[in-house]
């Protein structure tokens, strides 16, 4: 028998509540196993009730949502479930934005949709992250909280363009909680770099202003570190933050490359550019906390933490059994912060298991063709032309 | 020349390069002073040894193949023994029959349908670039084009180095002269350096297997004059009319063979089935054949078991047996079929729309309600398609194998047959070997006189 439970627009309102507090306090404090465990379950078995899709999931399995006792056995969805369903809660009102998936395979695949009821859970969760890991010297007050003492310059689309990027409404809510009002976003609605427009932002953010927090991802960056050489010394105090740089490259040689590269370009040390890891399927991210921590280890030792309200475990790809400590695996993510679609998510995404945090690998394609057999990503590449 | 590494030969100039290519091209002379009914009792008496179990070059494919090709032992055998097979006189005599149904035109001039004497040349270089992890794959092909009296520099797939050197050694040990007329050189893609370039400048033909990203490059560094053929990557099904599921027995037989259709080679190979349809209103519903199909891969486990699978394939597997599994959790009617590993994987899927598995003998199994409705499903897919086992009487198999044409099949077949297409099959839709020569038409000085009606 279940525990009784109230109706689900009750219980949400509770969880919601509670996560928004937890949210404020921040990233810096880690939380205990029993914290974790407590709201983890409670929302868990919210979702087992209420989503639909996972309600499903769970009575296939033959789960009792009440005899779960920690976060580790709470089942999770495989992102591709974002292809196929609508993975967003019963809600009476309809979502407040609909992120999708970049179409990655020659646009014949379908994208997936992560549709988001409530964008305040984004917003307070995203905001506490960054703030933690990107601006740790400014103290996070509350989800209004804001600080416009930064510049911020992001080579992504105008988040009011393309409300369909999760990432570009990432960094809509950081500028508008941080920037002092002569930044703004430098990729049209089809992520072409506006390159004088970029420019003309740098030479005019150049010198001794405010700090710059310059976002873009990995691909962007490249592309305009190829454009010319156009090196502009950003003020002392600014820092990147780079995203998405990991999918399908190697690691070991172009992240190198690419943070030398930056830091020369924009005059700021190699310690002050952070990668971040995100998903549209998570309304959480992590970051590499050199920043926070003060410490670089180098770009290729780096690790990733989340905020107290992620917790991922690294899976044997066979089995899904948690790898041991310093061994590969898949990346199954449980974030609190997805209280309106499912919080455990299993990712296609390789990664270390650390003893404190992950070191994230990417998508590690095989590195020759397997055979001359067409496989998945391939055909939907080819037809695509 | 035997080069048999995967070594330093790649870290040519320019001008060592243009002499290994020179030293090639000059046995072309030596090549085409032999007969082809010599060419091929030599060609297969090599071809032949690798089908002797105790033979030094079998013996030393059985040893370099698993771990190159990440196959296991037992797979390394089956797919030895199915490649040699077709490298032995008796199949390579068939071969040449297909396409050249006299002979001699690959000796000299011979009568030709009008009157006309034809030929048929291969030229004095080509160069065939293979792909991935199918062994075998390589060998054949420069067997091909020693066929046709063309020397061929080969640069084999990363996995299908062993079986293409030894071949080349044992042609070396029998006939040292022809061995010359060919080279094996392995480089990872994008460090063919001035080998790589050389080659493609100045090949006679260039001959590629490979995914779109390979064949788009190559061909753009091929001079427009060059032949260029490219194998690239395809895919291949199946289908069961419900008059063969009749009997419980034939049904449960019909799913052996597809299953080890699919195992064979660990679904890597261009001919392996990735989606089978099974037709509506047998005994045997579709939902029961994917049950049985799912308990014949689970006994190849044992029998024919799979290499070790990448992470990013194991990754993949999951992600579709996830979604799958909350498609059956939602009422779709589809259900997954696993094993305890990532080793096999049987979606029964109630959409009959195909799509291509991620491998690792992965298989969608989907009902539909007339094998006559496949020609549709198939037509969006119609430039990849490749072998299609048909299990359906023989009447049906005409009718619906025709419309399967018409949708992009070049290969009809069974289960059993599938993973092994004949010596002379017209490879994704050509003759193999027609491909690889040039005619000359030696005309009479006077158009022969009209006959009258």
């Amino acid at each position: 028998m279940r525990e009784p439970t109230g109706t689900d627009e009750s219980t949400r309102r509770d969880l919601r509540r509670e996560l928004l507090a937890a949210m404020s306090e921040g990233v810096q404090v880690p939380w205990s196993e029993e914290r974790f465990d407590d709201l983890a379950l409670r929302i868990f078995r919210y979702q087992a009730e209420f989503n639909p899709v996972y309600r499903a999931l769970v009575e296939a399995r033959g789960m009792d949502p009440a005899g779960v006792s920690g976060w580790r056995q709470i089942p999770p969805i495989p992102t591709r479930a974002f292809k196929e369903f609508s993975v967003a809660g019963s809600s009476p009102e309809p979502p407040q934005a609909r992120f999708r998936t970049s179409g990655t395979t020659g646009g014949r695949e379908r994208r997936g949709e992560h549709p988001i009821r409530d964008l305040s859970l984004y917003r307070a969760s995203l905001l506490a992250s960054a703030t933690g890991f990107l601006r740790p010297e400014a103290e996070l007050r509350g989800p209004d909280w804001a600080d416009r003492s930064l510049r911020v310059l992001a080579l992504l689309p105008d988040p009011q363009e393309r409300t369909d990027s999760s990432l570009a409404h990432m960094a809509g809510v950081l500028a508008e909680a941080w920037d002092d009002g002569k930044g703004g976003f430098f990729l049209d609605t089809e992520w072409r770099i506006d390159h004088l427009g970029f420019q003309r932002a740098l030479d005019q953010s150049a010198g001794l202003g405010a700090p710059v927090l310059l976002l873009g991802t990995a691909f962007a960056f490249v592309r305009w570190l190829d454009g010319g050489p156009t090196r502009t010394p950003l003020p002392p105090g600014s820092r990147i933050m780079e995203t998405g740089g990991f999918k399908g490259r190697s690691r070991e040689v172009t992240r190198v490359h690419l943070y030398a590269a930056l830091s020369d370009s924009f005059a700021v040390p190699v310690e002050r550019i952070v990668n971040e890891y995100g998903m549209t399927e998570l309304l959480s991210q992590f970051y590499e906390p050199v920043i926070s921590e003060g410490v670089d280890p180098g770009p290729q030792a780096r690790r990733h933490v989340g905020p107290p309200w992620i917790r991922t475990r690294v899976l044997d790809p066979e089995t899904l059994e948690p790898v041991q400590p310093g061994r590969t695996g898949l990346l199954s993510h449980l974030d609190l912060a997805n209280l309106d679609s499912v919080s455990g998510v299993l990712t296609e995404d390789l990664g270390i298991q650390l003893p404190d945090g992950f070191r994230v690998l990417g998508r590690v394609a095989g590195a020759e063709p397997r055979g001359c057999s067409l496989a998945m990503e391939e055909l939907l590449s080819s037809t695509g032309r | 020349m035997t080069t048999p590494s995967n070594g330093p030969r790649a870290h040519h100039t320019r001008e060592s390069a243009e002499s290994f290519l020179a030293e090639l091209r000059a046995s072309a002379a030596d090549l085409s002073s032999r007969s082809i009914r010599d060419l091929v009792r030599v060609l297969g008496s090599v071809g032949t040894r690798f089908l002797d179990p105790d033979d030094p070059l079998r013996k030393a494919a059985e040893e370099r193949i698993p771990e190159e090709a990440g196959l296991t032992p037992q797979m390394t055998r089956a797919v030895i023994e199915g490649m040699a097979r077709d490298w032995t006189p008796t199949r390579l005599t068939k071969l040449v029959e297909a396409d050249f149904p006299d002979p001699g035109v690959l000796d000299g001039f011979r009568p030709g349908p009008n009157g006309d004497l034809l030929r048929a040349v291969g030229g004095s270089l080509a160069f065939h670039v293979g792909a991935g992890s199918v062994p075998g794959v390589g060998a054949t092909s420069l067997l091909r084009s020693l066929l046709v009296k063309c020397p061929v520099l080969l640069k084999p797939g990363r996995a299908d180095i062993a079986l293409a050197t030894l071949w080349v050694r044992g042609l070396a040990e029998r006939d040292p002269d022809l061995a010359r007329a060919c080279a094996v050189e392995y480089w990872p893609g994008h460090a063919g350096g001035h080998l790589e370039a050389a080659a493609l400048r100045s090949a006679d033909r260039v001959v590629v297997y490979g995914g779109s990203d390979t064949v788009r490059e190559l061909r753009s560094r091929v001079p427009p004059t060059t032949p260029f053929l490219a194998y690239h990557h395809r895919w291949s099904m199946g289908a069961i009319g419900r008059e063969r599921l009749a009997a419980s027995t034939e049904a449960r037989r019909i799913a052996a063979a597809a299953a080890t259709a699919v195992a064979t080679f660990d679904q890597r190979g261009c001919v392996s089935p990735q989606v089978i349809w099974v037709e509506e209103g047998g005994r045997t519903t579709a939902g029961e054949w994917a049950r049985a199909l799912a308990e014949e891969l689970e006994a190849l486990e044992t029998s024919l078991p799979p290499g070790p699978v990448d992470a990013a394939t194991a990754a993949t597997v999951q992600q579709l047996r996830g979604t799958a599994e909350l498609r059956a959790a939602t009422g779709t009617g589809d259900r997954v079929f696993a094993g305890s590993g990532v080793g096999w994987t049987v979606l029964y899927e109630t959409d009959p729309r195909p799509a291509p598995s991620c491998l690792s003998r992965t298989v969608r199994v989907k009902p539909i309600e007339r094998l006559e409705h496949l020609s549709e499903l198939l037509e969006p897919h119609a430039a990849t398609l490749q072998s299609f086992a048909l299990e359906a009487s023989d009447e049906r198999r005409r009718t619906v194998g025709e419309a399967l044409g018409r949708a992009g099949v070049t290969r009809i077949t069974s289960f059993r047959r599938q993973p092994w297409p004949p010596a002379w099959w017209r490879h994704d839709g050509s003759g193999p070997l027609q491909a690889l020569v040039r005619w000359i038409s030696l005309e009479e000085p006077e158009e022969p006189r009209r006959e009258n009606p």
